[in-house]
């Protein structure tokens, strides 16, 4: 394997409250990979994301990436869109706070990729929460993310919305290879969309599970086969060992 | 439509009523004129009384600009720095709860131009609500929101324009529009404590000249349209806080 997009040694996070919200963590991750982080609600996924994005600072440990700065994008579970601002100008920012040039070309090529060309002078409050996480994931990706960081961001759609978000989500990263790091509450998602499981322990989270998973061809006919269903079998049962796990300690 | 029919049938029926109390009873106009009486005046002394209006109105709209700048000003300052706030806000709260009649006599002692002074009085009557409203629209923008804005590296300045101004600007609209007939009052109450005459003459101090002449007909004709100028000056701000927020934000969004 080459260099890891980010490694985490040891890295422990305790609120200032008094919540020890990770147990130390060591986990490094491929550049180039799909990563899902699934765990039950309050084991710190939220928390490891946010450290690993810099927006919180870990109280051990220690981690290093590669991504240059600048170059993390986040997804919120919410769109998070500032609903004063066009479409357009919601999937700008990032571009704008930078101060990149040519602003308005990788706006629309953004727009485009997600399926919402022609939406750009729409207001966040005339969109589907289908059509709002996809501007959510046009403006992580206008800047070509090198690290695509991904807070169970369908979490809030209907199955419908959500497997065709997958679908489309899968196809971006296979034409872009972003190094992606997604949390999510759904066993089937996370196959079908990863190249690798992390399975988290109930709070202090640590690491009790990590799996790679090997699916031939992934496309959206991938959720009817054998394979699929075999997979999903055994990160389920290998989450019910973690939730166990977390009990016993 | 229909809302606006309401209560028009029933101010109608209140000044039939009063009309015809005031005529049947023979009431004496310097204790209670009729509203025809009051018409009466509103028409004969009509350019006069619009021209001291013209007088009051700079003031409020002076003093209104004025809190709303230094209103927002003050707000953003308390918000960048969590010690200034702790430290001066309660001041603010203090400007608030005075009674500006009881500072009147000392700015009149101290400011020699009388429209700075009734400026002054007047601006201490609005600028709160706008303070109060816009610190607390600073508050409440969206932590992830802010977390996004500084996850993409921006400084301090882009982060308050392009964040936390338009987080607060529905807030900021709504303590404008308190503030506007808070202005009004306060110039209002300025005139009549200042006892402004000749030179700076506005409407109150004519209101308050008729009716220590026993002129009720003209005084009230003077309230009838101070009464008017606030209502005109709501409506005036509730228009623009709709088309400002028209696209994006609730309190705007039944606009036809
Ligand atoms: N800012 C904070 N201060 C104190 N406790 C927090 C804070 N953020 C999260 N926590 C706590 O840390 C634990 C992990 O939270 P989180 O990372 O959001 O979990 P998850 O995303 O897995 O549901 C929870 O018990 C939560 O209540
Ligand atoms: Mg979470």
């Amino acid at each position: 394997m080459s260099e890891s997009a980010i490694r985490l040694n040891r890295v422990a996070k305790t609120f200032p409250n008094g919540t020890v919200a990770l147990s130390p963590v060591t986990l490094s991750i491929a550049p180039g990979s799909f990563t899902s982080l699934v765990g039950p609600s309050g084991c710190g996924k939220s928390t490891l994301l946010r450290l690993i994005a810099g927006l919180t600072e870990p109280t051990a440990g220690a981690m290093t990436r590669t991504a240059r700065p600048g170059g993390t994008s986040f997804v919120f579970q919410d769109a998070t869109l500032m609903p004063w601002a066009t479409v357009a100008d919601n999937v700008a920012l990032p571009l704008r706070l930078a101060g990149v040039a040519d602003i308005k070309t990788k706006v629309d090529e953004a727009l485009e990729r997600v399926g919402l060309a022609g939406f750009g002078a729409s207001y966040p409050r005339e969109l589907s929460g289908g059509m709002k996480m996809r501007v959510s994931i046009a403006r992580a990706v206008v800047i070509g993310p090198e690290l695509l960081l991904m807070d169970e961001p369908f979490a809030a759609l209907d199955e419908f919305t959500r497997f065709k978000l997958n679908d489309d989500l899968l196809a971006l990263w296979q034409n872009n290879r972003w190094t992606v790091i997604f949390v999510t509450h759904s066993i089937r998602e996370a196959v079908f969309l990863s190249d690798r499981i992390v399975i988290m322990s109930p709070r202090p989270g640590r690491v009790v599970a990590d799996m790679a998973i090997n699916l031939p061809q992934r496309d959206a006919d991938l959720r009817l086969g054998h394979d699929f269903a075999d997979q999903c079998a055994r990160v389920s049962a290998a989450l019910g060992d973690a939730m166990h796990a977390g009990a016993a300690a | 439509m229909k809302p606006a029919i309401m209560p028009a049938v029933f101010g109608l029926l209140v000044l039939t009523l009063w009309e015809s109390a005031v005529r049947i009873n023979g009431v004496p106009e310097y204790i209670l004129p009729s509203p025809t009486a009051i018409i009466m005046a509103l028409w004969t002394s009509g350019p006069e009384l619009l021209g001291a209006l013209a007088v009051t109105l700079q003031v409020t709209v002076a003093a209104l600009i004025l809190a709303a700048v230094t209103g927002a000003g003050i707000a953003f300052a308390l918000a960048q720095w969590k010690t200034a706030e702790q430290t001066l806000f309660p001041y603010a709260v203090f400007l608030q709860v005075t009674p500006i009649v009881t500072v009147a006599p000392f700015i009149i002692i101290w400011v020699e131009n009388i429209f700075v002074v009734l400026l002054i009085l007047a601006w201490m009557s609005a600028v709160f609500p706008i303070i109060s409203n816009t610190l607390l629209g600073l508050k409440s923008a969206d932590a992830n929101l802010k977390d996004m804005f500084r996850l993409y590296g921006a400084s301090r300045w882009q982060t308050a324009t392009r964040l936390l101004a338009p987080s607060a600007l529905p807030y900021f609209l709504g303590g404008l529009r308190i503030s506007g007939g808070l202005a009004l009052i306060g110039t209002v109450v300025a005139e009549m404590v200042a006892g402004t005459s000749g030179t700076y003459s506005g409407l109150a101090s004519r209101l308050m000249e008729a009716s220590y002449r026993l002129e009720l007909a003209r005084a009230l004709a003077c309230f009838v349209l101070l009464s008017a100028t606030g209502f005109a000056l709501y409506l005036l701000l509730d228009a623009l806080s709709r088309r400002l927020l028209r696209h994006w934000h609730e309190s705007a969004r039944h606009e036809s």
